[in-house]
């Protein structure tokens, strides 16, 4: 690890490279008023910053955090497992608000690649638009991307709802197992390539179904399941949807053992 | 305090079995009685405005008996009271959420050792839970010393 060029007032082993900080303390910058806060995020580090996050919302019982700046930084708000309330002024880079479980998270800019991937409850919402591998794995929650998203949104996703205010790139919903998707525009092609299950909502185009992607009809629960969605995030509903599911030509789910059937759960 | 909170009663097991009852080593009254989970609030106990996580949560079986999948343990806790026609998810909800703030999940179990980071111990269902994994260290296996140059 090199230790060159360490920054005024750090102290300890730090990496120039901005990937590793093992002796990183919370920097307890945030302006603590009652039960929420905010900081400034422009002089930190992803690691500083996660480290104050967690710092506010596990030890100091804050439950609403904005936080300033945010500088496209990678993989922040990560592993946050308790119900609390994030405000993100900007735009994150990559992997960002991974791994949640319980947090509300409004993002008012621009996000990376693989945003919000395996959630496990919570709600993520970006005013903006978002990379490629949009909700990869989530299981549960409610994922909300205002403008547009790039491929493979929901990759192996195995739970909960991704909402697309635009379009959607190619390969959507590939190796879906479980949960939903609703696309208020169009679709690029191949989507929902190997779906296992699930359900993608489509209210635009859609350049081409992938291998045992098949075109489903709408239900009465379908309808209640967008309707409640769109109200509760104020979104414009597209005045019609296609839903679109697996085939079923692919399933060898009777031979998988007890244990591998449960993965999917 | 419920009962289900005594951390004594907590014992991480070697069994190769993954059910709910091999893995704690007993059954839970709110798998028996339905009154027990009548008063669980499922939006309260979730994020956002709707029922979040538990929209993929359906009552399933496990050898011939009703069940709720707890994913946080990766097995079936079963179901034996008679549920009324037409409130299964309901009720396999409520008693999966029921078993997971009363701190019966054993994989939630596993953090009181395993847990790495600063944690809720109970998860988001539940307020005010105890934080765990804030002094993890690595196991240190007896009698192995590091070999030298590293």
């Amino acid at each position: 690890m090199d230790t060159l060029n360490v920054p005024e007032g750090r102290t300890g082993r730090y990496d120039v490279r901005g990937l590793a900080e093992p002796d990183a303390e919370a920097p307890k910058i945030a302006r603590v008023d009652g039960e929420s806060a905010v900081f400034d995020a422009a002089e930190l580090s992803p690691r500083l910053i996660n480290l104050e996050l967690r710092r506010l919302i596990y030890d100091e019982g804050v439950a609403e955090v904005t936080i300033e700046n945010p500088g496209a930084r990678h993989s922040i708000a990560v592993g946050i497992l308790t119900r609390c309330r994030i405000r993100i002024n900007g735009s994150l880079g990559y992997f960002g608000c991974g791994l949640a479980d319980g947090p509300e998270i409004h993002i008012t800019g621009r996000v990376g690649w693989s945003v919000a991937e395996n959630m496990m409850a919570g709600v993520v919402v970006i005013d903006r638009n978002a990379g490629s591998l949009t909700g990869a794995a989530i299981r549960g929650g409610d994922l909300v991307v205002r403008g547009h998203v790039g491929a493979r949104t929901g990759i192996d996703q195995k739970g909960g709802t991704i909402i697309v205010g635009g379009n959607a790139g190619s390969m959507t919903g590939f190796m879906m197992q479980r949960g939903r998707q609703i696309i208020c525009g169009d679709v690029g092609g191949g989507m929902g390539d190997s779906m296992y299950d699930g359900a993608i909502y489509v209210g635009g185009k859609v350049t081409s179904l992938g291998v045992d992607c098949v075109e489903s009809e709408m239900t009465p629960a379908d309808e209640e399941l967008i309707d409640r969605k769109f109200r509760i995030y104020g979104l414009d509903r597209p005045d019609s949807f296609r839903k679109f599911v697996c085939g079923r030509k692919l399933w060898n789910y009777d031979n998988l053992e007890p244990s591998e059937r449960k993965l999917v759960l | 305090m419920p009962e289900q909170f005594d951390l004594a009663d907590r014992r991480l097991t070697t069994r190769a079995g993954i059910d709910t009852e091999e893995l704690t080593g007993r059954h839970f009254p709110y798998q028996f009685d339905r009154d027990l989970v009548e008063d669980v609030d499922l939006v309260a106990a979730t994020p956002g405005e709707d029922l979040n996580w538990l929209e993929d949560v359906h009552l399933m079986a496990e050898d011939g008996v009703p069940a709720v999948f707890d994913r946080y343990t990766n097995a079936f806790l079963k179901i034996y009271f008679e549920i009324p026609g037409g409130r299964e998810d309901e009720y396999a909800r409520k008693v999966l959420i029921k078993h997971l703030q009363e701190g019966n999940s054993y994989g939630i179990w596993l953090k009181h050792q395993h847990a790495k980071f600063s944690q809720p111990e109970l998860g988001p269902w539940l307020r005010d839970s105890a934080t765990v994994g804030t002094a993890w260290r690595p196991p240190q296996l007896a009698g192995w010393e590091k070999p030298a140059g590293h």
